[in-house]
């Protein structure tokens, strides 16, 4: 009898489970189309007057450096700031997140990132035929590029985790460059006639992040201690390639002004950390997490074990640490948020000025290291308005000694980068910050590349991520670009000028771009762009996890209608 | 036939609702207010309001774990943390991937375990005999991520320049292109179950590439698969051999084997007809009960060989804390399992027609 | 006419028999495979034990001064005097391989060790009640191991893991949890096969309480079984702490866990594979004792299965 109610009860869930199943069906992911209510944008016939949009802040109150966005007509933009702005053409000419999107493309898709990364359409080199998740992206040729046509027929970004699977792919000819290449392979690489190094000059720094907001990191004594404890020549010496060094103050040494000669920040000293440790009744039998992400970057050659070898230093002064490895996608937005108490993150420079190193780190921007320090933050802007150099550096020494002196984080290196490539691919010349993929030329025309991560996503302007970054150089423009120098030249833009104070820039755009789906480029576009970025409560600001950091790091450190935290 | 296939069938429900409520448990184990560990940073007022009102969480817990089984069964398993994209799309794209290197494996495992197995048998206690059996110990104890790396150090770096050389890891050459079938075929409006079977059939490079013609990808993805599939196929390999050599040595034993050749039949005609016949029986078991140890065994393996499957995108949910999609892989491949032990259960009845009447 | 030893004919003679256990570890020690198991066993025992005295360096201590990922220098086969000796060569923290490995047997038989007991303590409670008691107990009881045997073992750890976060305690847990099915299986088959015999049914008529049946006259028939699946078992063990370890979810930085090594050099197969041979070597021999000593355990214990091994 027992059996029989069994068998009933069975008969029964499975009875519901094959109704449940056949009634409904599994849904794919439908992007629900955002309704929004922005007014209509500029039509196609010439005769209709032109609406142009505008984004404005009421007022230079709410922490940010953007008091409005406008589309003066069909082609010309003006930025207006609520105070100088001399750096306003490196920046937008830098990193990706500035990319241009087209309005109406961005209305159709909700500013949602998913939908992006399925059908991206942007006014780059190249356009995406097929991005098969987890392995490759395969990029084709833009036929309605505006600019110098590219000279391979076919482009594969590729990726793996491991470098030595990527080396491994190299000389086998798998692959035909790769990215982030280990201090440990160089002699590899040097002694094949095969391959070929090509460096990169590009300031960078690993920092050692620390939180003000967790004790015993809000004891100041005890964040200037920790920087006596770690050894960075040592792990220079043991880590990184040839050329590199242990940094002595915040910025590397190639940003000028910025940087101050012969100044040293804090020297490896550990009786002398320690002792200060037990003045401060730092409690030693607790433990401390440092936490890392493995993920080869041009500042972090060896993730895991420069993490062990700094766990190592700080073991030897009694102080327990435990590691915690982490992905690099969750990685990010975390430390961003500020949930790590000590951390290890670096930089690359997105272009050439000190406002890419001091007001995206110090002025609490993002509360990765807590709470900003207002000295600190009043001379970095006072910094940031300045025209002329050498007032500039003066007022950046004084930042160097509050920087030694605060400990926000503590710089530990600055790493030479290198790729390599296939001898036998011609025209391979490294800018700073980007790849002249385009002009590179292979056997067969197809040009295949293998970098150290999937990207993320393609919407750039809501990513920070290299490995994104160098998909969306590939399909998307911005106003301004770098190619093989680090001077800026135009691209979306034939000029932006500004005004006596640089208190505003006028940008002309080019005429006749069209995106990739036949829309043309216009004002409007980039005031929607940016307004997405800028604009906590735009309707299209939805992104892939709603950050939209480089803003916030560019022209923040607040965008507008940005709540309280 | 049909009657214990039900009876089976029916055996297998309990286990099923089993398996839903541990991964139900899963999420509702980890610490912290559940809609943030399911919609991550995505967890504004807004879409938690949503997330509540769909899994009930302010009703009961059995009420929730009914409506979190409702949903399953609609096919809604939510969306990855990490790139917001549904997870019924994501194990479209990568279940194909580990089905190709599971079936695989078991290919070569029972292939090459039967074979050996009945050669040792047949040469009981020679030096191939001898050899086979401390072999297949060695396979049983050899963590398999040590071989997959040492299979690619020879294969990729010592056979270099050679034609033995294999590519170490990923999936398709550079270069190699795999269109959905959907667009091949514009089949584009299609959605539902039927839009999900095309999904899986065009992830699956090898169906792909046969299915349109393209037997070069065909070609290439197989090439790829060679070094995974012999790493994860060694321990099963090794545990059918033995078993195989068991049990032939077993039946070769039995009254009935020594009747037959007494009756004057060829040795070669009683292996084949009489013995192996009957020695299938827990080969076959063994070989059904390895297909969950195959499908650990892809997990390690497709970490090391960079390959897009199941395994290694769970791994990857796991250390970027994404639960959704540990939730629901796991509910994925325990069904895979229990539905391969169902498929051994009744090729057994088959092969077994005394196990039908039980 | 030379002395020749008569037998003597006396009671004990005829009647006396050698203790089981002897006959056992006798014929254990006859046993082809089971004597190289247990040959291994001890290796790995002593370095276990002496792992200070015979590690030539600290473990987790960086040596200052010496060449990061330097190939092993063995003076015996070769390799000039001046430079240090390092058996297996030196580590991408400048830590001594050889040392790491030996402190990683202690790690790993003690990982085998304390997870299988755990998991024989709670699934042989389990299997006894199920078996004992039957009925709807003994069907959820299965029922729950059926489930819980549905996950591919290390997928199971793996989510488990998950759950609980990565460290090595977790990982231990889950690995113990994915073993109890087996020896609730184990455990509960012996106790249904007794159940019925004569002897059970005797101690009852002597009065003898349900409990005390099962603990004297039960129980102890399992033995068996459980120590040749305890064997496996920690092999078994040892194996997935190490792939756990390998997928960074087990043991953490700077433990000298093989796996764990193994996991942070897989890059360095391509331009050091020292370090990673080694690891994976120790691997395989651990778990290759545990499991010819097992399989000779299982030969010796139940003469009915051996097949001329």
């Amino acid at each position: 009898m027992k059996r029989n109610l069994y068998v009933l009860i069975s008969l029964i869930a499975l009875a519901s489970m094959i109704l449940a199943a056949c009634g409904a069906k599994p849904t794919e992911a439908p992007v629900a189309p955002v309704v929004t209510e922005a007014p209509v944008v500029a039509t196609e016939a010439p005769v209709v007057a032109y609406v142009g949009e505008k984004l404005e802040a009421p007022d230079c109150n709410y922490g940010g450096t953007i008091k409005s966005i406008e589309a003066v007509d069909e082609f010309t933009v003006k930025f207006t700031f609520c105070g100088p702005e001399p750096a306003f053409i490196a920046k937008v000419g830098s990193v990706e997140a500035y990319n241009i999107y087209d309005a109406d493309y961005l209305k159709e898709i909700g500013g949602d990132a998913v939908a992006m990364n399925d059908n991206p359409v942007g006014t780059g080199q190249y356009i995406v035929q097929e991005w098969v998740r987890g392995d490759h992206i395969t990029l084709v040729p833009n036929p309605t590029y505006f600019g110098k046509a590219v000279d391979n027929t076919t482009l594969v970004l590729k990726w793996n985790k491991e470098a030595a699977a990527r080396l491994l792919d190299l000389q086998a000819g798998n692959v035909d460059g790769i990215a982030e290449v280990t201090a440990d392979d160089l002699p590899t690489i040097q002694a094949d006639s095969n391959l070929k190094l090509a460096p990169r000059k590009i300031n960078n720094f690993l920092y050692l992040g620390i939180n003000n907001t967790y004790p015993p990191f809000d004891n100041e004594k005890v964040r200037q201690a920790f920087a006596m404890l770690i050894n960075k020549q040592q792990i220079v010496d043991d880590f990184y390639a040839p050329g590199s060094v242990a940094a002595t103050q915040f910025v590397p040494p190639g940003v000028k002004p910025g940087f101050t000669d012969g100044f040293v920040d804090t020297t490896y000293d550990m009786a002398k950390g320690v002792e200060m440790l037990k003045a401060e009744k730092f409690d030693f039998n607790k433990e401390y997490t440092l936490s890392y992400a493995e993920r080869t970057r041009p500042y972090f050659p060896q993730p895991t074990k420069i993490a062990q070898a700094v766990q190592a230093q700080l073991a030897e002064a009694g102080i327990k640490v435990k590691l915690s490895m982490e992905e690099w996608a969750t990685y990010l937005p975390a430390t961003r948020a500020g949930e790590k108490e000590l951390f290890f993150l670096g930089w690359s420079e997105d272009y050439p000025d000190a406002t890419n190193w001091y007001d995206v780190f110090l002025t609490g921007s993002s509360p990765a290291f807590g709470d900003p320090f207002p000295d600190i933050v009043e001379n970095i802007k006072k910094a940031a308005q300045s025209g002329d150099p050498v007032e500039r550096q003066k007022i950046y020494d004084e930042v160097n000694k509050l920087y030694a002196q605060h400990v926000p984080t503590t710089v530990i290196a600055h790493g030479t980068v290198n790729q390599a490539y296939l001898a036998s691919v011609e025209n391979v010349v490294l800018g700073p910050y980007n790849e002249n993929f385009g002009q590179m030329k292979t056997a067969d025309g197809t040009m295949r590349y293998s970098q150290d991560g999937e990207p993320v996503s393609l919407m750039c302007a809501d990513e920070t991520d290299g490995n994104s970054f160098r998909a969306c150089n590939l399909i998307f423009s911005k106003l301004y670009k770098f190619t093989t120098t680090s001077i800026a030249e135009p691209d979306l833009a034939e000029e932006c000028v500004g005004n006596a104070d640089a208190t505003e820039w006028t940008c002309t755009l080019r005429q006749g771009v069209v995106f990739s789906n036949g829309a043309k480029l216009d004002a409007n576009d980039v005031v929607a762009t940016f307004s997405a970025g800028m604009d906590y409560n735009y309707p299209l600001r939805k992104g892939n996890t709603g950050t939209y950091q480089y803003f916030k790091d560019n022209f923040g450190p607040k965008v507008m209608n940005q709540p309280p935290e | 036939m049909t009657q214990f296939l039900l009876r089976r069938l029916l055996l297998v429900l309990p286990v099923l609702v089993g398996i839903l409520l541990v991964t139900f448990i899963i999420t509702r184990l980890v610490p912290g207010d559940p809609c943030y560990v399911m919609l991550g940073e995505h967890a504004t007022e807004a879409s938690c309001n949503d997330f509540n009102a769909r899994f009930g969480l302010d009703k009961s817990i059995p009420e929730q774990f009914v409506r979190y089984a409702l949903n399953l069964l609609k096919g809604e398993f939510g969306n990855s943390l990490k790139d917001r994209r549904p997870i019924t799309t994501i194990i479209g794209e990568r279940l194909p991937m580990t089905i190709e290197l599971t079936v695989l494996a078991v290919t070569l495992s029972s292939f090459f375990g039967i074979l050996l197995g009945v050669i040792s048998a047949l040469k009981r206690n020679t030096i191939f005999d001898t050899l086979t059996m401390l072999g297949a110990n060695a396979g049983v104890s050899m963590p398999i991520f040590w071989l997959g790396l040492l299979l690619a150090y020879l294969f990729a770096l010592v056979l270099k320049g050679t034609p033995f050389q294999l590519p170490p890891s990923g999936r398709l050459s550079a270069g190699m292109s795999m269109l959905p079938l959907a667009k091949t075929w514009g089949l584009q409006d299609v959605t539902g179950i039927k839009a999900f079977l095309l999904a899986l059939l065009s992830n699956s490079a090898i169906m792909n590439g046969l299915l349109t013609g393209n037997y070069a990808l065909t070609f290439d993805a197989l090439k790829h698969l060679i070094l995974p599939s012999v790493a994860v196929s060694t321990v099963s390999l090794a545990i059918i051999a033995r078993m195989t050599r068991s049990a032939l040595i077993d039946v070769l034993g039995q009254d009935y084997i020594r009747t037959a050749r007494a009756k004057g039949l060829a040795y070669a005609l009683v292996v084949r007809r009489h013995a192996l016949r009957n020695a299938l029986i827990p080969i076959v078991t063994i070989i059904g009960i390895q297909t969950g140890g195959l499908l650990s065994g892809a997990v390690l393996t497709e970490t090391i060989f960079s390959l897009p499957g199941v395994g290694s995108r769970m791994v990857e949910a796991i250390l970027n804390r994404d639960y959704p999609v540990v939730q629901g892989f796991a509910v994925v491949i325990a069904l895979i399992f229990v539905f391969t032990n169902l498929i051994v259960d009744a090729s057994y009845a088959y092969l077994d027609p005394r196990v039908r009447v039980k | 006419m030379s002395q020749q030893q008569v037998p003597t004919l006396s009671a004990t003679t005829i009647f006396q028999r050698d203790n089981p256990s002897v006959i056992v570890v006798r014929r254990l020690f006859k046993h082809r495979s089971a004597k190289l198991g247990m040959f291994l066993l001890m290796v790995l025992i002593i370095c276990a034990v002496f792992a200070e005295q015979i590690a030539p360096f600290d473990p987790i201590v960086p040596i200052k001064g010496e060449k990061r990922r330097a190939p092993p220098c063995i003076h015996l086969l070769g390799c000039p005097d001046d430079q240090p000796e390092h058996l297996m060569g030196i580590d991408g923290n400048t830590r001594d391989q050889f040392s790491r490995i030996i402190f990683g047997a202690r790690l790993s038989l003690r990982i085998g060790v304390a997870t299988v007991s755990l998991a024989i303590v709670i699934g042989a409670l389990l299997g006894a009640i199920a078996g004992f008691v039957g009925g709807w107990l003994d069907d959820l009881i299965m029922r729950s191991m059926d489930v819980l045997q549905a996950f591919p073992g290390l997928l199971l750890a793996i989510a488990i893991v998950a759950v609980l976060g990565p460290g090595l305690i977790n990982a231990l847990l889950a690995i113990a949890i994915i073993e109890i099915p087996i020896f609730a299986r184990v455990v509960r088959a012996s106790v249904l096969s007794v159940k019925e015999l004569e002897y059970v049914t005797a101690s009852r008529a002597l009065g003898a309480s349900e409990l005390r049946i099962l603990f004297t006259s039960i129980l102890p028939n399992s033995l068996t079984p459980l120590i040749v699946q305890g064997t496996l078992g920690i092999a078994s063990a040892i194996l997935s702490a190490a792939a756990l370890s390998f997928l960074g979810l087990g043991a953490e930085f700077p433990t000298p866990e093989w796996g764990l090594m193994l996991g942070e050099e897989r890059n360095s197969v391509f331009n050091a594979p020292f370090l990673v041979f080694f690891p994976g070597l120790a691997i395989m021999v651990t778990v290759l004792s545990f499991n010819l000593l097992g399989d000779g355990l299982r030969d010796v214990l139940d003469p009915r299965l051996s097949h001329g091994g």
